[in-house]
């Protein structure tokens, strides 16, 4: 509910309208020099708005205090604006670290392929642990290929057996 | 402040229980604690050798070769797969064994089971593998049933010559 002086200051400016209006200027009628003043709040109104602005030399300065006044004057306004700025609250936070969770798991899901779980028995044990070529002219090397779960010794620079010789 | 050091106790005194009901540490020196298996009289070596080639009508593949051809496609590429000669042999770790699937080729075989309980049933074996009296190649190897050794021979006309080895139980 706004004070006598509120709604008088917006009467004299023109601001009260309908009912409001029609209320204001009932509760008038015990204020008979009402009408004189706002003839002359609107007289010194126009009077002043007549008048050139006067020039101001440092404009930046003025308002850099006029800011600076304002913020001193009202903390419980700043102090709202200042919590809504910090980002990285209690509660965002732990939104932040849920989201990521779910991120990672999502990622680990859709990544990873799913695999034997840890600790359970491999199907796969083939190991070579030495190989000595019985000649200098072979080499010999190891694949392992655990998905097929093969192990494979490469022999290179065996004698060349012809197609007409029957192997038995 | 009192919560975490009370967590931080509890785990600790689990930890020593733990350790205490289990006095064979992990890794290797578990698998050394572990008594050596005894041999199942049951646990045989099977050995094949193979012509692989790329014929423009491929037979059907050999019965005794129908879980290796699709390996054995993927990793050497040929089409058909024949038995030249295979051979079944009961593992004895107590002597050499003869490995002769043919004439042309065949292994001398030492083995020993290996001790670790994560190793299923595998053997250590030291082969020896021969062509016509040469010795070609000697290797160790760690094999379990199911996980083959596949050992890629000479060429043979238009083929290859591979030579298959299982664990078998």
């Amino acid at each position: 509910m706004k004070t006598f002086e509120e709604r008088f200051t917006a009467w004299v400016d023109g601001q009260l309208t309908g009912s409001a209006l029609a209320e204001f200027e009932k509760e008038l009628a015990a204020h008979p020099e009402a009408a004189a003043e706002r003839a002359e709040a609107r007289k010194l109104g126009d009077l002043l708005r007549a008048q050139p602005a006067p020039p101001m030399g440092n404009e930046d300065f003025f308002h850099h205090q006029l800011m600076q006044r304002l913020a001193a004057e009202t903390p419980r306004a700043a102090a709202p604006a200042r919590a809504r700025g910090w980002f990285w609250s209690l509660p965002r936070l732990v939104l932040a670290g849920a989201a990521c969770l779910a991120l990672a798991g999502g990622l680990f899901t859709a990544l990873i392929p799913a695999g034997r779980p840890p600790g359970a028995p491999s199907d796969y044990y083939a190991e070579v642990l030495d190989l000595r070529p019985g000649d200098p002219s072979i080499s010999a090397s190891t694949l392992s290929n655990p998905e097929d779960n093969v192990t494979v010794v490469w022999l290179d620079g065996l004698d060349y057996i012809p197609a007409s010789y029957a192997l038995k | 402040m009192r919560l975490p050091a009370a967590l931080l106790l509890l785990a600790l005194a689990v930890r020593t229980l733990a350790a205490e009901s289990d006095p064979a540490p992990a890794g290797k020196s578990a698998s050394a604690a572990t008594p050596p298996r005894a041999v199942a009289r049951t646990d045989k070596i099977w050995s094949a050798v193979l012509l692989a080639t790329k014929p423009p009508n491929p037979q059907a593949d050999p019965a005794a070769l129908a879980e290796f051809v699709p390996r054995l496609k993927r990793i050497f590429g040929y089409t058909q797969y024949e038995i030249i000669g295979a051979t079944t042999e009961t593992i004895d770790e107590k002597s050499e064994s003869w490995l002769v699937p043919s004439r042309n080729f065949w292994l001398q075989v030492k083995s020993r089971p290996i001790a670790s309980k994560d190793a299923r049933g595998a053997y250590h074996l030291t082969l020896q593998f021969y062509q016509d009296n040469r010795p070609i190649l000697a290797t160790e190897a760690q094999l379990a049933p199911g996980s083959p050794l596949f050992i890629r021979g000479p060429q043979h006309g238009a083929g290859q010559v591979i030579i298959v080895l299982q664990v078998q139980r």
